[in-house]
């Protein structure tokens, strides 16, 4: 068990002009099950290479205990890794697989036999132990690359984007199960998603990368409902949150012909830029409300989902200055009388909108 | 310890195994283009015919007496001079002596060329340093530079080195093969996973380790077609033995040419000194040569 | 079980830990970077210690050869003659012969070898009882090698008792002096390269063939397209690279012609017949070489070689982009 610290750790790829990950800072308590989720792209798998020391640390530092291990080959940092399309040896049966590190280390054979059925009872794979992987199903293999890293009993798991080749089903259940697991094994993990959902519910706490750089780092429950900025706030949360900018009038910000009030010294400090302001609300916080009042928007789409509903709708008298990066949503009791094309009006819960400065994209409390 | 209760509900519902790509290549070119009529039958069994025709008559050629041979119409089935014709074969030229030299100089080619060529194949597929796009196009390169080349420093380099009519002469010049390179990277550059090397290192397996334990295993079946070839080709190479050798010490090809250089030819012994240096390989490609065809087509798309 | 969520969890939230001591940001990282390199050199260098020694170094030793008067006797001295023996290889009948002679039986050889390996490729690509059994025979002549294939090809083509003329008189033609004749003896050698190859290079096409995906079979039958139709504008578009592939390689192959040759006569002269009529590149080098000792000579015969080989895939390589920036 260990601590993690990135330490403005930097990864520029030859021939690249944008570092992969940009001056990273990130602590890790031990025991702690830290997600790093993002788009594609945004640097985090390399960021859990840079820790796995399969990729190398251009600057900066990371260490894992307290041991610098920036430049220690993989092996010499006392970590497991559960890899994306798993990775198993295809010539080693899944008792092989799960005790080829423990061989390398020098354990004896009874001792890897003990701790490899043990993993295997875990992950209820112990009728499968003589099996090649190729006799394997998807979500058995995804259990074997499992067993693989704990019979380690590292410090760290690191686990890249582990259940991306499961269908949505298993993805489910087997995202409490590793949750789970990681919770009575308190390893130290650092898992990688590009999934917001997944990223929610199994972390302690959750980085959003993007391009490579840090945008927030908290617990699930503050990312949804204190987002840092635009990116966060637009990224967590499904469907994801409203966004909208206008120019910041008297009393809140000017969105088509309607005003979403916004208190004053909010205000005041978000347009400090360049005027504008971007507003956001989630579509739970949205009520309709009677005509004339709130904003006026037209119905596109309606999604019944059993449970709730949502509507698409976009601004009904949108002129050209308005920019909203997308269709508003709102999310409605199911089997609410609405249809498409119909005209409504959206009111916001108070405290409910997050206000942002258009130009740096910051959040305004 | 408590289990945690993971339901292995999960078997039928996600993907199976993906099969490789090769084996429903295969099966979907079977049946792409159709039932074959009798004229497809006719004609391939009349190609088969002429592919086997010449060795076949190696065989009658080989078990009559020279006037038999001569004979009209002359003979269409094996006769018993055949061990006859074997003796005299094996008195006229070392034939026994250049099996075993061909098997011996055929083998250690083979060890050796899957060997390196797996080595650098896997190091031009999958690991990084400076110069490797050079040392590729190198490569490649001499795929298509002629023996002709390269035969007369080698032989003078044999001659300074008191190495004519040694084995070592012919096997050593011969012991890597640019081919053999480039084929065993095609193979690992998709047949092994990035993933699969970086979880060896995460392991903690050692560079060696990961080669031994990972990378041989999964090039194994490549390894197998390429040792097949390699055989084939050193058992049949012709050029440069015959000119590091002497009929003294020869292998299987360079006996058949003094065998077929003689002042007074005798033909049924000629064909029986055919027939023995060409029965090893026919034997060997009777039990392999399924594999060897699929080896063949496999390299073909490959490359 | 219960799942333990209790202290670890809120204490990670409560409290990130402090950063340990923090260490110089910018400290060289070339270190890691040179060790993995030099494990590539490791994995390249057997290979390429034998390939040097006895490749790179020969190749060119055999120009610096080729720019000396010497002989076998004679290894490491020699006079140096420049381009002399270029110039006398240009002037020389010989080589013309046997450049000629390459030419004509490399056409002789290749053209309809490739064609009858493409017709051969596609009738076995039906689905065919005995697969195996036919693709295996076609492959046996490949296993057979040049020296027993040119034995056996050379009595079938003898004179007196050949079974060839023999049959050829049975159904009432005349005899031919195969070995006798240019055009005979090039079209009997030029028979055996053909035996030897033409089912390697059909299970070549055969397997280029199979990844043809079927939709584009089912589309053209869709569209109308008969069988021949078919093959004409799906299978043959298709193999384009390795129709160009095969005819690289069985190119190449017919400039070093050599052994088929030297063994057709049956009494291993170099020579190529009595005048020369099937004397090729490849034998006339080892005849300049082994039997006259003219080492430089044999050198400058080898280079000219080359360069004809690289002509040649030169010629292909600019044919294969020209069509292949016409097809965009």
């Amino acid at each position: 068990m260990a601590t993690v610290s990135f330490q403005q750790a930097s990864r520029i790829y030859p021939k690249s002009e944008r570092p992969a990950v940009d001056s990273l800072d990130l602590q890790i308590a031990d025991g702690e099950f830290l997600v790093l989720v993002g788009p594609s792209g945004c640097g985090k798998s390399t960021s859990l290479r840079m820790l796995a020391g399969l990729e190398e640390v251009d600057s900066g530092s990371i260490v894992i205990g307290d041991r610098d291990v920036t430049d220690s080959p993989p092996k010499e940092r006392d970590i497991a890794m559960v890899f994306q399309n798993y990775a198993l040896y295809p010539h080693m049966t899944v008792e092989e697989n799960m005790g080829f590190a423990l061989k390398l280390a020098g354990i004896s054979k009874d001792e890897r036999a003990t701790r490899v059925r043990e993993a295997a009872k875990i992950l209820d794979l112990s009728d499968y132990l003589s099996r090649r992987p190729k006799a394997l199903s998807g979500g058995q293999r995804q259990r074997v690359a499992m067993g693989r890293a704990i019979v380690r009993n590292p410090q760290v798991f690191l686990m890249d984007e582990p259940l991306s080749n499961l269908d949505a089903k298993l993805r489910v259940q087997t995202r409490t199960q590793i949750a789970a697991l990681q919770r009575r094994l308190g390893t130290t993990t650092v898992y990688v998603t590009h999934d917001q959902v997944e990223a929610m519910t199994m972390g302690d706490r959750v980085a959003v990368l993007k391009d490579g750089v840090l945008q927030q780092c908290d617990t699930p429950g503050v990312l949804y409902d204190r987002p840092a900025n635009v990116f966060v706030a637009g990224f967590i949360g499904s469907p994801a949150m409203n966004l909208v900018t206008g120019d910041a009038v008297d009393g809140g910000v000017q969105v088509g012909s309607a005003v979403l009030p916004v208190p004053r010294d909010q205000l005041t400090r978000a347009a400090a830029s360049n005027g504008k302001v971007t507003v956001g609300f989630r579509p739970e916080a949205v009520r309709l409300t009677g005509p004339g009042e709130g904003l006026p928007v037209r119905v596109n789409v309606v999604e019944q989902l059993g449970s709730d509903a949502f509507l698409y709708t976009s601004l009904a008298d949108a002129p050209d200055d308005v920019l909203h990066s997308a269709d508003l949503v709102v999310r409605t009791e199911p089997r609410t009388p609405v249809a498409s094309g119909q005209q409504l009006w959206l009111g916001t819960d108070h405290g409910a909108l997050h206000v942002f400065d258009a130009q740096t994209q910051q959040r305004v409390d | 310890m408590a289990t945690l209760a993971i339901p292995a509900t999960d078997t039928g519902r996600d993907t199976p195994p993906a099969a490789p790509a090769t084996r429903r290549r295969g099966h979907r070119g079977g049946s792409k283009a159709g039932k074959p009529g009798p004229v497809t039958y006719t004609l391939l069994t009349l190609v088969a015919l002429v592919s086997i025709f010449p060795l076949y008559w190696t065989l009658v050629a080989g078990s009559h007496t020279n006037a038999e041979i001569a004979a009209t119409p002359p003979p269409f089935l094996p006769n018993a001079s055949l061990f006859d014709n074997f003796r005299a074969a094996l008195d006229q030229a070392p034939i026994g002596k250049a099996i075993i030299n061909s098997v011996l100089v055929s083998g250690s080619i083979t060890v050796g060329t899957v060997l390196f060529c797996t080595l650098a194949g896997f190091a031009f597929a999958k690991l990084q340093f400076r110069g490797k796009g050079l040392l590729l196009s190198l490569v490649i390169g001499t795929m298509m530079v002629p023996t002709q080349l390269a035969v007369i420093p080698l032989f003078m380099m044999i001659a300074e080195l008191q190495w004519v009519n040694q084995l070592q002469a012919v096997i050593l010049p011969t012991l890597v093969s640019a081919f053999g390179v480039f084929f065993m990277r095609q193979y690992l550059i998709s047949a092994l996973p990035n993933e699969l090397l970086e979880a060896g290192r995460v392991d903690g397996a050692s560079t060696f380790r990961i080669f031994w334990s990972i990378v041989v295993p999964v090039a194994r079946p490549a390894m197998a077609v390429l040792a097949m070839l390699t055989f084939l080709t050193a058992w049949n190479e012709f050029f440069w033995p015959l000119i590091a050798l002497t009929t003294a010490n020869p292998t299987v090809q360079v006996a058949l040419a003094g065998l077929g250089s003689g002042y007074v030819p005798q033909r049924s012994v000629i064909m029986a000194g055919t027939l023995l240096g060409t029965l090893p390989v026919l034997i060997v490609f009777t039990i392999l040569g399924k594999q060897i065809v699929g080896g063949i087509m496999q390299g073909a798309v490959k490359g | 079980m219960t799942i333990a969520s209790g202290t670890v969890r809120e204490a990670a939230i409560a409290a990130p830990p402090p950063a340990p001591a923090a260490t110089s940001p910018a400290r060289p990282r070339k270190r890691r970077q040179l060790t993995r390199n030099r494990w590539g050199y490791a994995y390249v260098a057997p290979f390429f210690l034998v390939f040097a020694a006895f490749s790179l170094y020969p190749f060119m030793y055999t120009a610096w050869v080729s720019l000396h008067e010497t002989s076998l006797s004679n290894i490491n001295g020699g006079t140096w003659v420049g381009l002399d023996n270029y110039r006398n290889l240009l002037q020389s009948e010989f080589f013309w012969n046997a450049a000629r002679n390459t030419l004509t039986i490399g056409i002789l050889a290749t053209v309809p070898q490739l064609c009858m390996a493409l017709g051969l490729a596609h009738l076995l690509n039906y689905k065919l009882r005995g697969r195996t059994f036919f693709r295996t025979v076609m492959l046996m002549p490949y296993a057979t090698s040049i020296a027993a294939a040119t034995l056996v090809f050379s009595q079938l083509f003898g004179r007196e008792y050949g079974l060839i003329n023999t049959m050829l008189e049975a159904v009432g033609l005349q005899a031919i002096d195969w070995e006798a004749g240019t055009v005979s003896s090039q079209v009997a050698i030029a028979v055996i390269v053909t035996w030897r190859w033409t089912g390697y290079n059909a299970l070549i096409y055969l397997a280029a063939m199979q990844s043809i995906p079927g939709e584009l079979y089912e589309a053209a039958e869709i569209d109308g397209a008969s069988k021949w139709k078919q093959f004409l504008h799906v299978t043959i578009p298709s193999l384009r690279p390795t129709i160009l592939f095969t005819i690289v390689v069985s190119t190449i192959g017919a400039v070093q012609l050599f052994g088929e040759p030297l063994l057709f006569a049956g009494n291993g002269t170099t020579s190529g017949g009595s005048s020369g009529q099937y004397q090729t590149l490849g034998l006339l080098m080892y005849q300049q070489g082994w039997s006259n000792f003219h080492i430089g000579q044999a050198a400058t015969t080898a280079w000219a070689m080359f360069m004809i080989i690289l002509v040649i895939v030169g010629v292909n390589a600019v044919i294969g982009r020209l069509r292949a920036r016409a097809d965009r």
